[in-house]
Formats: structure tokens, sequence, C-alpha cells
């Protein structure tokens, strides 16, 4: 009985882990190449959450048509955002970058505030669900894990196979090594900062699809607290590392929510939270580096 | 190929290069000599750019680039083995060796320059899918040399190639400095502490010292000055 759940929650866990791992790619990448962390993170993946919500009210569009037209929407972002701030920053002092995409955040989600109001909403997208007898997964979760594992597959392939891919990932390993080659190194970093921001607000699509409810301007704050999590776990600057980081994320989060209902009186979903910090400290301080460090 | 003139640069709030004057004669091997600190390396930095120059010119070809972005000066052919290497640990040595093709004409001539590479440094195409993080220090310096020259580059800007390297392999590397202007045409500015192996090498010598050139000459002048050798060579 108790093994019955645990394995269920823990394949709703690998499922929605999937989709943590690729909401935290992007930020893995912009601090990868650029050493910036995006604090404005969440907001970010809300951006995405609204971009669903209003294609699939105003228009009544599935969310997969979503991800392209939010991938435009993040990446458009990036580049206006580098262009008119990063990119003077990234010379001063790290507290510089922090203060600057943490008022990205702060703008995304009083723009957003002022577009929608702050109410708190969500949309049904009525699609079959499969009982596969120790859980129940809905269509839309497994086309959202689909969705995730299909990007991380794609950023993977274009990093490793692409001469624009091997370009950015040059930078990511000797700035000054790219340059002798060739590469603009500048651009290099308004590409990969747009790409980080555009893969983020996509991961904000694929979310809702997972929990299309829970929508408001302000609900990214977890979202950035579990990225941060995840992309340690992965080993940081690694964007397939932060995937698996988020798979075991998942996991971890499922099977000790689990456990943790097991025992009277205590609250799971609070002690599962507080568990997942407590795994970030002890990994920071066991292995800064990160447990995965995926090549 | 290259004039310097009057060039200078620093970090910050600090000047290294006081207006150095300088030039490389196409098809030649120029040596830079100078103590500790003289502000070579901040020489070559500005050279291509990414030390920014705050006066002066920098001539390539006759084309005035003093104010060119670094990867527009690898477009026009000018590239530098760096000091500290800037290999890309984590990639296989072919993908550092691929890297240094990126350059759209470089890559028309990839498999050309690739087979010219494995023939100068035939280690390197047996390692070829090792991680250059994980070579010895002497390869890690051939593949250096081998990014460049993938570069497909008609002037390279040497920095210290020979440094922390054992004797003999000190012998091959000026060998293999040599080849390269007299076997494929490079024009060379050679960085080097090692005074005596590169006053062998080279055409002509500049000596540098705190941030502006001191001596020039060919290389039987400067061994012929013992002004120079003691004030800033340590001979
Ligand atoms: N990235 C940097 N930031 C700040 N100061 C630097 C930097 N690089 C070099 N310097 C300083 O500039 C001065 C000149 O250094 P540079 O490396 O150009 O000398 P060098 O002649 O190449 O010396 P070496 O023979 O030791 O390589 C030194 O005082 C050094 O401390
Ligand atoms: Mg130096």
């Amino acid at each position: 009985m108790i093994f019955e759940q645990l394995s269920g929650n823990l394949i709703q866990g690998l499922v929605l882990g999937a989709v943590y791992g690729m909401a935290t790619m992007g930020l893995s990448l912009i601090f990868g190449v650029l050493k910036v962390v995006n604090v404005g993170h969440g907001a970010c993946i809300m951006v995405g959450a609204y971009t669903a919500l209003f294609m699939f009210k105003q228009f009544g569009l599935s969310p997969l048509f979503a991800v392209p037209v939010a991938m435009i929407i993040g990446m458009t972002l990036g580049l206006i955002f580098y262009y008119s701030a990063i990119r003077r920053l990234l010379k001063g002092p790290e507290l510089a970058t922090l203060l600057a995409t943490f008022s990205f955040g702060v703008i995304l989600e009083e723009t957003i505030k002022q577009l929608f109001t702050s109410e708190v909403v969500g949309y049904n997208w009525d699609l079959p669900k499969f009982d596969i007898g120790i859980t129940v997964l809905s269509l839309s979760k497994i086309l959202a894990a689909v969705g995730s594992i299909l990007v991380a597959l794609l950023l993977y392939l274009w990093f490793n196979k692409t001469r624009a891919g091997m370009a950015m990932r040059s930078v990511v390993e000797d700035d000054d090594g790219a340059r002798v080659c060739g590469v603009n190194v500048d651009w290099e970093y308004a590409l990969s900062f747009s790409l980080g921001i555009g893969l983020t607000v996509t991961s904000g699509v694929l979310l809702t699809m997972f929990i299309p409810v829970g929508i408001n301007p302000y609900m990214g704050g977890p979202y950035t607290l579990k990225a941060f999590v995840i992309a340690v776990l992965g080993g940081l600057a690694s964007p397939y590392g932060a995937f698996f980081g988020g798979v075991v994320f998942g996991l971890v989060e499922n099977g000790s929510y689990t456990l943790f209902a097991m025992i009277p009186g205590v609250e799971p979903f609070a002690m599962t939270r507080f568990f997942s910090f407590v795994m970030l400290l002890v990994i920071l301080l066991i292995r800064p580096t990160g447990i995965l460090k995926a090549k | 190929m290259l004039k310097v003139e009057k060039l200078e640069s620093g970090y910050g709030s600090m000047q290294v290069l006081w207006g150095p004057d300088l030039e490389v004669k196409a098809g030649s091997i120029t040596s830079l000599l100078g103590p500790n600190g003289a502000g070579k390396s901040t020489l070559l930095w500005t050279i291509l750019g990414t030390v920014t120059p705050t006066n002066g010119k920098v001539y390539f070809e006759g084309q005035d680039v003093t104010d060119l972005p670094a990867h527009k000066k690898v477009n026009l052919g000018l590239t530098m083995v760096p000091e500290g290497k800037n290999l890309f640990k984590e990639m296989t040595v072919f993908d550092n060796l691929s890297m240094g093709a990126y350059r759209k004409e470089a890559q028309e001539v990839k498999q050309e320059n690739l087979e010219l590479v494995y023939s100068m440094f035939p280690i390197l195409a047996e390692r070829k899918d090792q991680l250059a993080g994980s070579l010895s220090g002497g390869q890690q310096q051939m593949v250096t040399i081998g990014r460049a020259l993938m570069t497909k580059p008609k002037f390279i800007m040497m920095d210290e190639p020979s440094q922390g390297l054992a004797p003999k392999l000190i012998m091959e590397i000026f060998q293999t400095i040599v080849k390269m202007k007299e076997e494929i045409g490079l024009t060379i500015l050679l960085v080097e502490q090692n005074a005596a192996a590169s006053l062998g090498a080279a055409d002509y010598v500049y000596v540098m010292h705190e941030g502006s050139i001191k001596a020039e000459g060919t290389p039987d002048e400067i061994k012929g000055s013992d002004e120079i050798k003691e004030a800033y060579l340590g001979m």
C-alpha cells in the first residue's frame, strides 16, 4: 500500500522533475556564460504561465501553441534587458547584476499585474487522463514532460553538434580562448542571455501544463528558490546538469512528500520545502560544484 | 605587416603600456624580449583588442585596426597563442582544433589545416578524442598552437610558448616556430623570456621594459651589446 503510493508519487515526481529540469536550464546557461545569477528567474516563468493562459482563454489555443510564442517573447525580453542593463554591468561588482535581475523580475511582475490584475487564475485544458494503476497521469502532464525532454535534447544537440552551439560552449569554457578563435564574444553573451530567458519563459508554459492553477503575478518566488537548488544539484554552469538536477529534485520532492505525510502531526508540504533547502545546504557544504557535474 | 605606434593601455587606473613603437615585417619572426611585468602580454592583448587602447595606433597590413574588436581582427588573419593557453579544457582536442576553424574562411580549409596540424604534431592525431585538459603541458601547448593555425592566419602573436616546458620540448617548439615561418609563410611576433633561444630564431628583436621599447636591432646587434644584455635580459 505504502509502496504503491510511493512509487505512484515517484512517477509523478519523475514527470514533474523533467519539467523542473527544463525550467532550470535557462538559469544555468546564463550563469555558465555570463556568471550572472538571474534572480528574476521565477518572474520569467510567470510570464510564460500568463502567455499560456492568455492564448488559451483569449483564443482557445492549446498551450502547445504557446511554446514557440513564449520562446519568442522570452528571447526578445532577454535581448532588450541585456542591451539596456546587463551589458553595462558585467564589468562591475556582482551585486550590480544581482540587483539588475532582481529589478527585472519586479518590472515583469508589476507589468503583468497592470495587464491582468493580481487575481489568482487558472485554465482548464480538458485532456484525457490515464489510470496506470498506481497513479493517474493526465495527457497534459505527459505532454509537458515530453516537451521538456525534447527541448533539453535540442539544446544538447545544438551545443554539441552545431558551429553556433560550440561557439557558445567555448565562451563558457574560456572567453579569451574563444576570442582568439574569432568568436564574437559580446554577441555570444547577448545571445546566451536571450536564449536563457527564452527557455525560462517557455518553461513557464510547460509548468502550467503540469499545474494549470495558481497563476498570479507573484507565483515565481518558489520557482526561483527551487531552481537555485536544482542548479546547484546539477553543477551550476551546466544546462544539462540542470536538467538531470531537476529530475532528481522532482523525485526527492515527491518522495519525501509521501514519506512526511506518513508521520502523524507533520504538515508534509511545509516539511518538503524545508527538506529541499536542507538538501541545498548539505550539497553546498559537501560538494559546492554540484553532484552531477555533467559534461 | 603589423605596425604599432605609441600604444598606451592598462587595467583600470593603472597604465601599463607607455607608448611603445614596433614594426613586424611580413615573413619575419620578430621577437619581443623583456623581464617579468614589462607589459609584453598586455601589448599583445592590446593589439588583439581585448585590452582597450587608450592612445596610439595599430595598423595591420596598412589598415588602421586600433579600435577593431578581436573577432574582426581574427577575420583579417591575425591571431594569438596566449600565455595562459586559454584552451577549452572540457572539450576534446579535435573540438579545440575545430573551434580554431570557426571563422568562415577557415571552415573552407578546415580539412587541409587539420592535416597540417596533425603532421606537425602527430601526437595530437592520436589524442584527438581526449579532453584537452587531460593532456600534458607540452601537448596542451601544441593544441594551442594548432588551434591558432586552424584560424588560417597570416600573422600569429605567440606569448611565451616555451614557458614551463622541458628543454627538449623547448627546442621542438622553437623548431616548429621556424617551420611555421619557412614552410607556411607565417609572420610571427614572438614574446619570450628565454632570450637565448629566441635570439637564435628571430630576424629582428625588440627589448621592452616598464611598458616601453628600450632597445631594438638584429639578433647579432643585441647579442653584441653587453649593455642591453645586462640591463634588460639578465644574460
Ligand atoms: N588582467 C590584469 N589585470 C590587472 N593587472 C594586470 C593584468 N594583467 C597584467 N597586469 C599587470 O600589468 C603589468 C604588466 O603585466 P604583463 O603580464 O603585461 O607583463 P609581461 O611582460 O607579460 O610579464 P611576464 O613575463 O611575467 O608574462 C604587471 O604589473 C601586471 O601585474
Ligand atoms: Mg606575459
